[in-house]
């Protein structure tokens, strides 16, 4: 029972430890409270990140977002 | 052959569920251990997505037209995905990369479920609420959620892609976004050959 815990542990470790962790210089602790929230159910992230980028489109085009959305329809 | 299908079979659906739910975890799984097999569920849903699409492009219900229009866009979509991963891998390879070709190809092969999703809702609201969008309040409205819809989708699609080329290719953020920024600037000029051979107006990348 222990060596099977032990093995698992090793297992979880190596594969933890496969790649060198990202860093971004000053910006590293920004950069992992961002990703900490993309790795497990980023849903709530993604749908926010849309959100700010489809109220800054509304923003920008008004009402002519309608012709892009008109766009992308026919682009299937 | 048939313990590697039926391997594959099982681990699809939890695959999926994993990529939606706990993506990095997931992909670090898909990159090491995922089977050729897992591919082939893909295709199945791709293929289902392109036969929709015949239906709602042909204008006429004609068997040779649904399916020279079926095979031309399954066929443009297999090229793509074979350039794209051929693209990342020589590029990536030129930074550095040091990871397997089968784990890019299957992992890169996941990348296109948010593509499918995409095409695949799109070409069912062409039928259901088909374009043009007018600017009424009605129109704006499904607009902004049209278009909420579509960025999600993008933020998953360049989510998995990151995961695909970090964990596949085992690049760092900034080799990642170099390989991308090359690879993309061709399938840029790539996509526009598919748009002006009619396949795909938007690029099923």
């Amino acid at each position: 029972m222990t060596d099977a815990l032990y093995n698992k542990f090793v297992k979880r470790w190596e594969e933890v430890t496969d790649l060198p962790t990202q860093t971004v210089g000053p910006l590293t602790p920004f950069y992992k409270a961002f990703v900490k929230r993309l790795k497990v159910m980023p849903w709530p992230l993604l749908v926010a990140g849309s959100l700010v980028l489809v109220v800054g489109l509304y923003l920008l085009l008004g009402s002519a977002v309608t012709l892009l959305v008109t766009i992308l329809q026919r682009g299937f | 052959m048939v313990n590697d299908i039926l391997i594959a079979a099982y681990r699809f659906p939890k695959r999926v569920i994993g990529v939606i739910l706990r993506p990095y975890e997931t992909y670090r799984k898909i990159s090491s251990d995922g089977k050729p097999w897992e591919l082939g569920f893909i295709a199945v849903c791709a293929v289902c997505y392109f036969a929709t699409a015949a239906i709602v492009k042909t204008s006429l219900f004609r068997p040779f037209l649904l399916t020279r229009q079926f095979f031309a866009l399954f066929s443009g979509a297999a090229a793509t995905y074979i350039i794209a991963v051929g693209l990342f891998w020589t590029v990536g390879k030129l930074f550095g990369a040091k990871g397997t070709l089968r784990g890019l190809g299957i992992s890169w092969g996941y990348t296109l479920l948010p593509t499918i999703v995409w095409f695949w809702v799109t070409s069912l609201l062409y039928v259901t609420v088909p374009p043009p969008r007018t600017t009424a309040p009605m129109g704006v409205a499904f607009s902004v959620l049209y278009l909420l819809f579509s960025a999600t989708l993008l933020f998953w699609k360049v989510t998995l892609a990151y995961l695909s080329l970090r964990f596949a290719l085992r690049l760092d953020l900034v080799k990642i976004l170099a390989t991308s920024a090359i690879v993309l600037s061709i399938l840029a000029v790539y996509s526009v050959g598919m748009y002006w051979l009619g396949l795909f107006r938007v690029p099923f990348i």
